[in-house]
């Protein structure tokens, strides 16, 4: 019996997860109405006209969704060819950046082509996740080994978190540095290594996060003020206020008033505030949930997945963006030390919306790949439907 | 690839792909975890603290403005504004939203204001101690509002303009411790400004404002705008002309006498409304700066003093009222000098300042003497006396819509020593306001009947609407009208004979009393130092006018109230009698204001400042003819209706020589302008008739000659310059 389903050669699929799809999609179209009224005076103040800031996230979801479907149309699989490829064209934008960097608020974060501008620390997180997929893919049972497997894996993710951090961009070098150590923990490389490792790089990175004054002053406040509001950032303070005004229903679609100039970043990293505030609780708690289902999805997907790349890559990606909306959220509610990191899908900002929805797009890629959801039409006739295959599935 | 199992899903397959991976469930549980602490935490903020969140944010989301209600303006009887608002705008700055247009903002101020930029940018950059930009500062204070409209206009970043209320008083001066002031929250602190604060000032309205985090503001929806309630209007039953009449003639007399002071109080004896209230020294409630403690009491009602011999009016009262004394009663008077033997070898001696030996009754009250009133008390009583004393209204305050009137004090007589009622008879060992003083005169004036003395006439309003209108209040009968007659006689004879014989005028009969009295000041008599007065009331026949003046310590002329005060009263008197109009008894309370034209003002015997000023509250034109301090002639005529803006013609008393009766001296209105001499002629009811344009050149009959009233006059003009003439 020929296996119709046989998909090595990439032609053949399944159906996408529609959870994780409804759940970014959802995101997405939220984030419309969210950023709309979250920007709407901070687009006023500073350009005069309320809309301006909108239009642009707008195009930018409108990218954001093209990138998806790319994501999930390409034969991911060739990716592995070009992985190493790509992220050493990252590394070298990343110094081009350093070099000739657009400064915003005092870092060189920004490269800019004509009109667009975009952050290559976007694409080298992806690059790297994407290479050391295809690393730990083909070094297998080799990881174990701290000189050929271990340490040049640590050496890509070391040099890219350091050229982040010296940005300055701490939360992103730190976002790398932990979705790397995940990637090497969840590839089985020996406790003893990641251990060793962290303990080498804590008070390295201590030191870089004492070395500047605002981020020794975050550090400070969330230490001193904690949760109590006392010793908190006027920006964090005006969060909180938000989410709490919001209460159990929240005060409605564009009836935030902490948007008002009140909270900085309102559209941006503190986004989720003013989800907070308009939609309340109910809203909050359906965001997390729609992250949720991304996280429990993507995890099923990668368990599924077809081979050790795909598997890699699936829980690369997805432990990316619930880490990402996990940390969003937990700076903006005062649980963690104010950081500037986009909520996925729902901040203003370019770079990051594309590249993580292209990242989706490659999940639901190898969502399709996987015998989750059979085609019901590839099946020859008399077979048994879903129910026994999956089972089947287990058994091996 | 001989028999692959069903459904494996590579060719290429994970040994491990399917299998439950430990580390990927301990990144799971990570995540799952985590997942629970934002949860847990959302419910903490937005459900457990969400009441402690919405009230910081309710705080700082929305401002409440109050919206300050436009205090009520307080008019004379006649409609004239004494008291009203002017508004100001002041404008103030938030540095730190100012932030770079500060260059820009100073420019602008600068040019608006003519103050150096250095100035503006000084302040713009202000900072707070610890070095932070602040957050308010004042540009300018108190401008006009076409200068704040300028400014505002340009609609500057970080610029606040603030509309503010400052009360205006027209006549500076004038009536200033009657009226009062007001503090900078607009609240009264002195006078009717205090007694009347409730009605005056009106209910303040709100609006509650949406705030962004910048600290601007812009009206919100939710919530409704409260309009303030604009304060009453108050109607006095001051007559502004009296005041001002009042006021001038008591600063000259306390000029002329070096007096520390004084007092004048009219009233009408047939109502109780106070006509005039003046007090001097004053203030001007205009000025800046003026705190509580320098703000002049109105001694009128405040302070006492030992009246002295204007009392011996109520132990004349008291003699004849119980028919105990006759007018003519003849009176040993000692020779001015009466020995009252106390019990043993003590006696007080009691003295007149002129030295007499026979008086009638009413000739001890006519040349004051404290001997005869001494022995007429013996034979009135303490009993009778006192009743007297306290029916006239002593010892009780009045109960005039003033704030801080006091009692003075009159014992009762178990309170009495042996020498009280002997004192008492001439006006020691008593003490009172000047109110009550003319308060009692009052009655006698008005036949016997006690009114109560006011000021407030109506309140009004700011739709029209009189809310309050005062009706004359009845107290109590003192004296028959048969007494009342009797003692009119008695206070004709003290200026006809007595000791008020300067106060004797032509033009009207006047009665009353002088009185001088130790000046109490702060409880204690004050060695060498004097109160002079005379309270009387006129026409005699028909009596509309009660008036006391007050002198405190005058020193030139000697300290008798009859030479200080009397001339005083008289001068008042004369400039009200003067203007019959005014004084026909026709007046209604407050004159037609607003709906037709305004009528002309009586501004006859006025001070030309005072009267264009009441002219431009009536809002009408003026134009003065020659110099001088007394309005003498006005036209149109008072009581004239006519359009609101036109002119009123004045001419004052230093124009030429004085006409002798029955005939007018021609003005000289030669360099005039056509139409200005023309003014000018009407106001004498001449008949003119004009030949040419431009100046007048020649006028016939000339200048100063005598003519009889509507005389026709003829003017010969001129084209107004040689150069224009040269060209025609």
């Amino acid at each position: 019996m020929n296996e119709p389903r046989t998909i090595s050669s990439g032609v053949k699929r399944n159906h996408i997860d529609l959870p994780v799809l409804i759940a970014i999609l959802t995101l997405m179209v939220l984030s419309l109405g969210v950023v709309y009224s979250a920007s709407a005076t901070w687009a006023m103040q500073r350009f005069g006209e309320s809309s301006r800031m909108i239009s642009l996230h707008a195009l930018r979801v409108l990218l954001g969704i093209v990138a998806l479907f790319v994501g999930m149309a390409i034969d991911y699989t060739k990716l592995k060819r070009i992985t190493k490829l790509t992220l050493v064209v990252s590394v070298v934008l990343l110094f081009v950046t350093l070099i000739f960097g657009g400064e915003m608020k005092g870092a060189s974060r920004w490269l800019r082509f004509g009109g667009f501008g975009f952050q290559p620390s976007e694409l080298a997180k992806i690059a790297l996740l994407f290479h050391l997929s295809t690393l730990i893919a083909a070094k297998g049972e080799l990881i174990k080994d701290f000189k050929r497997g271990f340490i040049p894996m640590m050496i890509w993710i070391i040099g890219v978190t350091m050229l982040v951090l010296i940005q300055p961009n701490f939360s992103t070098g730190f976002m790398i540095l932990s979705l790397g150590l995940i990637m090497l923990f969840v590839s089985r490389a020996r406790m003893l290594h990641l251990v060793g490792v962290s303990l080498v790089s804590l008070p390295l990175l201590v030191g870089y996060l004492v070395s500047a004054e605002y981020r020794l002053e975050r550090v400070r406040s969330f230490l001193e003020g904690g949760l109590s509001g006392g010793g908190m950032s006027y920006q964090l303070y005006q969060g909180i206020i938000g989410f709490g005004n919001g209460g159990l229903i929240g005060v409605g679609p564009g009836e935030s008033r902490q948007r008002d100039l009140f909270l900085p970043e309102s559209y941006g990293d503190f986004v989720f505030s003013i989800v907070g505030e308009e939609y309340g609780l109910i809203g909050t708690l359906f965001f997390m949930s729609l992250f949720l289902v991304i996280m429990l999805r993507g995890f099923k997907i990668a368990k599924h997945a077809p081979d050790r790349f795909s598997q890699l890559i699936a829980i690369a990606i997805t432990s990316m963006v619930t880490l990402y909306a996990l940390v969003n959220a937990g700076v903006t509610l005062g649980v963690l030390p104010t950081t500037g990191l986009p909520m996925p899908f729902v901040s203003y900002g370019g770079s990051s919306l594309l590249f993580t929805s292209f990242a989706v797009g490659v999940l639901l890629n190898i969502s399709a790949r996987t015998d989750l959801h059979p085609r019901a039409s590839v099946l020859p006739e008399g077979t048994m439907p879903l129910e026994p295959l999956e089972k089947k599935v287990r058994i091996t | 690839m001989a028999e692959p199992p069903p459904h494996t899903v590579s060719s290429d397959p994970p040994q491990t792909a399917n299998r439950p991976d430990g580390r990927v469930l301990v990144l799971k549980l990570f995540f799952l975890v985590f997942f629970v602490i934002v949860a847990g935490r959302l419910v903490q903020v937005q459900l457990l603290e969400a009441p402690k969140y919405q009230t910081i944010a309710k705080k700082q989301h929305e401002q409440t403005f109050a919206l300050p209600p436009v205090r009520g303006s307080m008019f004379d009887r006649h409609g004239n504004v004494l008291v009203s608002n002017s508004m100001f705008v002041s404008l103030a700055a938030d540095p730190k939203m100012v932030g770079q247009s500060a260059d820009r903002i100073a420019t602008r101020f600068s040019r608006v204001f003519g103050k150096p930029r250095s100035y503006y940018l000084e302040r713009l950059r202000a900072t707070t101690n610890g070095g932070t930009k602040r957050r308010f500062v004042w540009l300018e204070r108190r401008v006009t509002p076409e200068l704040g409209r300028k400014i505002e206009a340009d609609r500057l970043d970080g610029i606040v303009v603030i509309n503010e209320a400052k009360r205006l008083y027209h006549y500076d001066e004038l009536a200033s411790s009657l009226l009062g002031l007001t503090d900078v929250d607009n609240n009264g602190i002195a006078g009717l400004e205090t007694q009347f604060n409730e009605l005056l000032k009106g209910k303040s309205g709100s609006v509650t404002m949406q705030r962004d985090g910048f600290g601007r503001a812009r009206p919100s929806a939710d919530y409704p705008r409260v309009d303030p309630v604009d304060g009453d209007d108050i109607i006095l039953t001051i007559d502004l002309a009296y005041q001002a009449i009042a006021e001038e003639e008591l600063k000259k007399g306390i000029e002329k006498n070096k007096a520390d002071g004084g007092i004048v109080i009219m009233l009408d004896p047939r109502s109780g409304a106070i006509l005039a209230m003046a007090n001097q020294p004053s203030m001007n409630p205009n000025a800046v700066g003026l705190s509580p403690s320098n703000i002049p009491r109105n001694r009128a009602l405040t302070d006492v003093f030992e009246p002295g011999s204007l009392f011996k009016i109520v132990t004349t009262a008291s003699a004849y009222e119980y028919k105990l004394i006759n007018p003519g009663r003849r009176y040993n008077a000692e020779g001015g000098k009466y020995r009252v033997f106390l019990g043993g070898n003590q006696y007080r001696l009691i003295t007149d300042t002129k030295e007499y030996d026979v008086l009638t009754f009413q000739e001890g009250f006519e040349v004051s003497s404290n001997i005869v009133m001494a022995k007429a008390s013996e034979i009135i009583g303490a009993e009778k006396l006192y009743r007297q004393a306290r029916d006239m209204g002593f010892g009780i305050p009045t109960g005039i819509e003033l704030p801080g009137e006091v009692r003075g004090r009159l014992k009762k007589p178990h309170e009495w020593s042996k020498t009280t009622l002997n004192s008492l008879s001439y006006g020691y060992e008593i003490s009172c306001t000047p109110l009550q003083m003319v308060v009692a005169y009052s009655a006698i004036a008005n036949k016997g009947i006690l009114m109560k003395p006011s000021i407030l006439a109506e309140v009004r309003k700011k739709s029209g609407d009189i809310a309050y209108a005062q009706t004359p209040q009845k107290i109590r009968r003192v004296v028959s009208e048969e007494t009342a007659a009797l003692l009119a006689e008695a206070m004709e004879g003290v200026v006809e004979r007595g000791t008020g014989t300067e106060v004797k005028t032509s033009s009207v009969r006047i009665g009353g009393k002088t009185g001088t009295s130790r000046r109490i000041v702060d409880g204690r008599y004050v060695r060498d130092s004097h109160t002079a007065s005379f309270v009387g009331y006129f026409p005699l026949e028909d009596p509309q006018i009660v008036c006391l003046v007050m002198l405190d310590n005058p020193r030139t002329i000697g300290y008798y109230g009859g030479i200080t005060a009397g001339p005083v009263f008289r001068r008042i008197a004369e400039r009200i009698v003067q203007t019959s109009a005014r004084f026909s008894g026709q007046r209604t309370v407050v004159a037609a204001r607003k709906n037709e034209g305004p009528t002309v003002p009586d501004l006859r015997n006025l001070q030309p400042a005072i009267a264009t000023k009441i002219l431009e509250g009536n809002g009408l034109g003026y134009e003065v003819f020659g110099s001088g301090e007394i309005v003498v002639k006005q036209s149109p005529n008072p009581g004239t209706r006519i359009e609101a803006g036109a002119m009123v013609h004045l001419v004052l008393n230093v124009e030429g020589s004085a006409p002798s009766k029955g005939s007018l001296v021609v003005p000289d209105v030669r360099g005039m302008s056509v139409r200005r001499a023309i003014n000018r002629l009407v106001v004498d009811d001449f008949d003119v008739s004009v030949q040419g344009s431009g100046i007048v050149r020649h006028q016939v009959p000339p200048p100063m000659s005598e003519v009889a009233p509507g005389s026709k006059i003829r003017l010969q003009c001129e084209p107004r310059s040689t150069l224009s003439a040269a060209l025609y």
